[in-house]
């Protein structure tokens, strides 16, 4: 019994435990220790994430002649860390006061815990996958995992898209079985070596095949172009708790199969060597990886949903992640590695602030909303954390990575791509300010003035989590080693790394320094304003008067419909649905044919079916053989 | 030609002619009464062809005598598969015309296509459904409410 | 062991005296059906055990092969056996009044056992017909009259499909001058060319009438929307294999060519597409069953196509596994209200019901670790194991198929899961002894999951078994025969 094999036992174990006592009230109280305990148990294994061997379970089972096992590599292990912190906060979040409003509004909360542990259970299964069949079996467990998250919520629209979901799912699962069937037909054999030894061995159209094959796999589940329309709807339709750690996670899972097949086994140079020299794979999925940057947050910049507004979010970031691992050098990887982590632990924050004020005022319709950071101090806090680190600006984690992922573009000769990333961003920092201030910044509203903060239990997973957002961005050491074991063990350049950064020859970085200095400007700025500046005079929210005239309550200077005109005004034109309008076609043509086979179906004389069917097979015969053989 | 015009291939010709006609009514008949009557025709043509191909000129009933006559005998397998198609096909053909004749009572009609947009109608009643290939327009692709991509 | 006759004899004698009996007693005519049918399944047992890993052949009629009648008795014609008795046992009609309809069932299971077991054409010819008026019989009984066109309708097709078969044999029989199936198997060479091969496409489309294969199945939405769910369960789960036998008999032994395959192979994939495709549109649940049962006879084909004893212990894995989920489908269906809509809010109506229901499509979708994904990957990977266009292709359509599948049936449970509202209504009746069955079904299928290993290795062994001629020459042909053979 190795420690992996306690660590699924764990698991297990939790997943049963949970699933018999969800329905009672101490369900509350257990899923957040069990919870703890299995991050105990991934403590325990941090030694592979300094360098040190892979766990390898002692579990194997052989069933119809495939073999399956498991192991934990340094990349795993990342990812459990990430999916089990989450998965805490989530659980922490929901215990209490949420689930017993959840509960109340007639949600099946006892569900929705046991979805949880079932998704935590199949991502480790996933994470510790030790060759292609058991990689494929946790690949399903954690679809159809989020399945069960997102159909939760009672919603016609939340099932429906839910339903859509799975739809894409199962098209990612099968175009991968297609692919490790193509690997498993030339050897025999399901191990991850294969895929380099058989890439190697096949001509160049099927090396096409399987790049894009495994590609469309994973880009489904991460939510990468142009497969990016599920995930905004589904994450955002799922209930709360849910929507934080699925958005924190779940569709990262697809760039944890990215990493361990594409990068690990087929690599550069495999995928160099597929395509034209003008343009090779790697130029295709950096391409795909800088329009996925794009597109969805622009989309991201149109929504009036907070929760909408970050899910697509969620899909723009997954680009970056791309952008950076598929550089392949050790600052472009390292970014995009840590953009993961990065990304759970704001996007985490972030939803539950936005679940946080649903909780309190019903809705998460930035037009309804305003002026609640009087009310909420401490989610407005943890929402400008959350949402500094979104965009990307220092002296939070979400800078770290993405100043390395531009980083690795600039070195690597990339200017267009550089553009396209910078391009995102500034779309991001223009609708995450959106985002907070239509909820929290400008008028109360009349029906908010009794709103309160939200509860212990779930500002605690907020902090806890703005927290990480800003100690892993003051101090980037604290998670560099991870990602130069995981570099390590995936066969990448290793970063060279300190507490405060990373050394690199054409230039470091320390964030200490950069924070350093930041606070510094702060605090010079906050003298300066307190200090020397004019006086000022503190009025209460409605005391106001614009254009000579006073304001009552009931007058809305607090501008949040429409926003952005001139922007949009700009860009709207290209908001033309083209990617809807592609899905659409795609279930046309199938309607066309469906009814086709459907007619034939309805045949008046079904003999004439028979006869036609002999006929044919008799031709088919006949062409075959010829008579006379 | 002249191999054509053996008593077997006369016979030939008449057998697999019959099937032809049979054949043909099952494709274009719509009266049911005459769709059962080409099914039989068809039966019997490809019966026909069955015995031919056991069938040897001047040979004898193959019933054992003495064990060993000497003299060429007919086939008998495929006299005993056409002898059992036939009792089959008979009793299909009484079990179909029984059919027919309450088809006829409940539909008030003999017209194959009549009956089978009736029997699709009342499918589709049973199911509470409207019947496939009505002419309805259409339903519309439904968008999600609030995509825009 | 010519004990095993009895199975054949004994349904075939209770299917004559039932009407007799009914005129004394109604109920003992109502229970001599099943007993017999527990007789049988007793007999199947002891042969089992009995045949072990051999063969054995039981010759009637006074005559040696090849000119006798022969039955041929191994695991895989036993296995069908208790599948027959079992289904008839399951869906017996005990509510209807009636003792032709007994009689009917009797003469079914006969026909059926006789179809399990023959091994020659002629038997098989035979047996074949009885079933099919059985079946015409069973369904016209029913007491809509919309069953009765449909069960006119299906006639016409099903007869036109049997001359087919019935030519095919003829030209065998012109070829070899024999029905016997392992006297054909010491002359495949003669069968090989053109005559022969189209004798098999002959025989795979007529009897494919029965087996739900691709342009001659047009009658499967009919029947099935017009006959109640129990019935469907039976044709849709049971004889619909049962002319897949028929094939398999002829495929194995004699035609084992890549002509064959390809046929077979062709029809697959497109009964899968276009099976998937209309359950795709259809709004109702039996339309959306029958549709995806004809698919997944598709997924039989493909199988099939893959020869040898990989191909046959890929067929009886997805034969057993269909039988389970289809089955246990329909008679799920039997409470279930018609059209999708209706369906809203079953979820908190009943969720055990919505539980099994998952149980079975998630299983019919292969979704790990239910056995439907050890199959489909097993599948899959012989088909890639012996490349070449077709067979990716028919990967291709197989994993394609799953995607549409997905489709709607996820579409069918998010409506269930949905809040129930004014016209829906879930379940038409409180309680029905079909659903009993299709959850003890779902039941055997998660615990069939746990022995995925075992039971694959068992099936495979009677695969080695089955489709190895030798054994099945060795066995059914005096030794003289085989001398004659070289």
């Amino acid at each position: 019994m190795t420690l992996l094999d306690h660590l699924f036992i764990v698991v297990f174990s939790c997943l049963i435990a949970i699933s018999v006592v969800r329905n009672l009230p101490i369900v509350d109280k257990l899923a957040p220790v069990l919870y703890g305990l299995i991050l105990i148990m991934l403590v325990r294994m941090a030694s592979v994430a300094y360098g040190g061997d892979a766990y390898l379970s002692s579990f194997s089972l052989d069933l119809l002649g495939f073999k399956m096992h498991w192991q934990f590599t340094a990349l795993s292990w990342y990812f459990a860390i990430i999916t089990l912190v989450a998965a805490l906060a989530s659980a922490v979040f929901m215990s209490g006061d949420w689930g017993r409003q959840y509960r109340e509004g007639g949600g099946n909360y006892g569900m929705l815990q046991l979805a949880l542990i079932v998704n935590v259970f199949s991502m480790i299964l996933l994470l510790g996958s030790g060759d292609l069949l058991s990689l494929f079996i946790g690949w399903e467990f954690v679809s159809w995992a989020s399945f069960l998250m997102m159909v939760l919520s009672p919603s016609k629209l939340a099932k429906k898209s839910a339903v859509k979901y799975i739809v894409y799912a199962m098209t990612g699962a099968m175009a991968l079985m297609v692919a490790i069937v193509m690997i498993y037909a030339v050897n025999d054999s399901l191990e991850f070596e294969q895929i380099s030894i058989v890439f190697a061995q096949m001509s160049g159209s099927s090396q096409v095949a399987l790049v894009l094959l495994l590609f469309v796999a994973f880009a489904i589940k991460m939510g990468l172009l142009p497969f990016h329309l599920w995930q905004a709807v589904a994450y955002a339709e799922t209930p709360g708790p849910g929507a934080a750690f699925l958005g924190a996670i779940s569709s990262r899972m697809g760039m944890f199969t990215i990493v361990l097949v594409i990068v690990q086994f087929i690599g550069l140079g495999g995928l160099k060597s597929v395509g034209t020299s003008f343009a090779n794979m790697q130029t295709l999925l950096a391409w795909v990886a800088a329009l996925t940057t794009i597109i969805p947050t622009y989309i991201a910049l149109q929504q009036h949903d907070a929760k909408r507004l970050l899910a697509w979010h969620g899909v723009g970031q997954g680009g970056y992640m791309l952008l950076g691992i598929i550089m392949f050098d050790s600052i472009g990887s390292a970014g995009g590695l840590m953009h993961v982590l990065n990304h759970a632990s704001y996007q985490a924050a972030l939803f539950m602030t936005v679940v946080a004020v649903m909780y309190r005022t019903g809705t998460s319709d930035l037009n309804k909303l305003g002026g609640l950071v009087t009310q909420m101090p401490l989610t407005f806090l943890v929402m400008l954390i959350g949402i500094i680190g979104l965009a990307g600006l220092p002296p939070m984690n979400g800078f770290v990575s993405k100043w390395l992922v531009y980083r690795s573009l600039l070195v690597n000769g990339q200017p267009l791509l550089f553009v396209a990333a910078v391009l995102g961003t500034l779309g991001t920092i223009l609708s995450v300010y959106k985002l907070i201030h239509n909820t929290f910044l400008g008028q109360l509203r009349l029906e908010h003035q009794n709103v309160r903060e939200v509860p212990w239990s779930m500002l605690v997973p907020m902090l806890g989590l703005s927290v990480i957002v800003f100690i892993t961005g003051f101090m980037p050491g604290l998670i560099l080693p991870w990602i130069a074991s995981v570099q390590e063990s995936v066969g990448l350049p290793v970063i060279a790394h300190h507490l405060g950064g990373i050394e690199y020859a054409k230039g470091g970085l320390d964030m200490i320094w950069v924070s350093g200095i930041l606070f510094y400007g702060f605090g010079v700025g906050a003298l300066i304003f307190y200090f020397l500046g004019g006086k000022s005079k503190r009025v209460h929210q409605y005391d106001n008067y614009a254009g000579g005239h006073f304001l009552t309550s009931d007058v809305r200077y607090h501008y949040s419909n429409n926003f952005y005109p001139g922007l949009m005004h700009l860009i709207g034109t290209w908001y033309r649905g083209s990617f809807q309008w592609l899905e659409n076609s795609i279930v046309s043509v199938m309607s066309f044919f469906s009814v086709f086979f459907e007619n034939i179906y309805r045949a008046k004389q079904p003999v004439m079916l028979l006869l036609i069917g002999v006929v044919l097979a008799l031709l088919a015969l006949y062409r075959n053989l010829g008579v006379g053989a | 030609m002249n191999h054509f015009f053996t008593v077997e291939g006369i016979l030939y010709f008449g057998a697999i002619s019959l099937s032809i006609i049979g054949l043909f009514g099952l494709l274009v008949s719509k009266n049911l009464f005459r769709l059962l009557l080409s099914l039989v025709l068809f039966e019997a043509g490809a019966n026909l062809v069955l015995v031919l191909s056991g069938f040897i000129r001047n040979g004898i009933a193959p019933i054992f005598l003495d064990g060993n006559s000497g003299a060429v005998m007919n086939d008998p397998v495929p006299q005993a598969l056409v002898l059992t198609a036939i009792v089959i096909g008979v009793g299909v053909q009484a079990l179909a015309l029984s059919l027919i004749f309450r088809v006829k009572k409940h539909y008030g009609s003999m017209d194959m296509r009549t009956i089978r947009s009736k029997l699709e109608r009342e499918i589709a009643e049973n199911a509470g459904v409207t019947p496939p290939g009505s002419n309805e327009a259409p339903a519309p692709v439904k968008l999600i409410e609030g995509e825009n991509s | 062991m010519n004990s095993l006759v009895l199975l054949m004899v004994l349904p075939l004698f209770a299917a004559f005296i039932i009407p007799v009996v009914a005129k004394f007693s109604s109920k003992l005519a109502l229970f001599t059906g099943p007993v017999v049918l527990c007789i049988n399944l007793l007999l199947i047992m002891s042969a089992w055990v009995k045949v072990g890993s051999g063969a054995h052949a039981i010759f009637l009629g006074g005559f040696l092969p090849p000119v006798g009648i022969v039955f041929y008795i191994d695991h895989f014609s036993l296995l069908f056996s208790g599948l027959i008795a079992s289904m008839v046992l399951i869906v017996w009609p005990w509510d209807a009044k009636e003792s032709r309809l007994y009689s009917l069932y009797m003469l079914l299971s006969a026909a059926s056992f006789g179809l399990a077991l023959s091994a020659d054409l002629f038997n098989l010819y035979v047996f074949y017909e009885l079933l099919a008026v059985a079946t015409y019989g069973i369904i016209a009984k029913q007491k809509n009259s919309s069953a009765t066109a449909a069960s006119l309708r299906y006639l016409f097709i099903s007869s036109a499909g049997s001359v087919m078969l019935l030519l095919g044999i003829a030209i065998i029989y012109t070829l070899t001058g024999t029905l016997n199936i392992a006297h054909l198997a010491t002359m495949t060479e003669n069968l090989h060319g053109f005559a022969g091969l189209s004798a098999f496409a002959l025989i795979a489309i007529g009897a494919g009438v029965k087996a739900e294969m691709f342009p001659v199945n047009s009658w499967v939405a009919e029947v099935y929307g017009t006959i109640p769910r129990q019935l469907s369960a039976l044709l849709a789960g049971l004889i619909s294999k049962l002319a897949v036998v028929l094939i398999i008999k002829m495929l194995l032994m004699v035609f084992q060519v890549q002509a064959a395959f390809d046929l077979l192979l062709v029809v697959g994939m497109l009964g899968v597409i276009s099976g998937e495709m209309v359950a795709w549109r259809a709004k109702d649940m039996i339309r959306m069953l029958s549709f995806s049962s004809i698919a997944h006879l598709g997924v039989l084909f493909i199988a099939l196509s893959i020869g040898g004893s990989k191909g046959l212990w890929l067929a009886i894995a997805i034969m057993l596994h269909h039988l389970l989920v289809k089955g246990g489908l329909f008679l799920m269906a039997d409470r279930f209200s018609g059209h999708f809509d209706k369906l809203k809010g079953l979820a908190h109506h009943s969720p055990m019901s919505a539980a099994v229901f998952l149980v079975f499509i998630l299983s019919l979708l292969g979704v790990p670790p239910l056995p439907g994904f050890w199959i489909k990957m097993a599948l899959v990977m012989n088909l890639a194991e012996l490349g070449g266009g077709l067979y990716y292709l028919a990967i291709g359509v197989i994993l394609l198929a799953t995607i549409i599948e997905t489709a709607y049936m996820f579409n069918l449970v998010q409506t269930m899961y949905l809040k129930a509202d004014a016209d829906s209504t879930p379940l038409n009746k409180r309680y029905s002894a079909s659903y009993t069955f299709a959850k003890l079904f779902a039941l055997l299928l998660l615990v069939s999951m746990v022995f995925v290993s075992p039971i694959s290795k068992r099936l495979k062994d009677i695969a080695n078994h089955s489709a190895n001629p030798q054994i099945y020459i060795h066995t059914v042909l005096p030794a003289r025969y085989l001398g004659e053979k070289s």
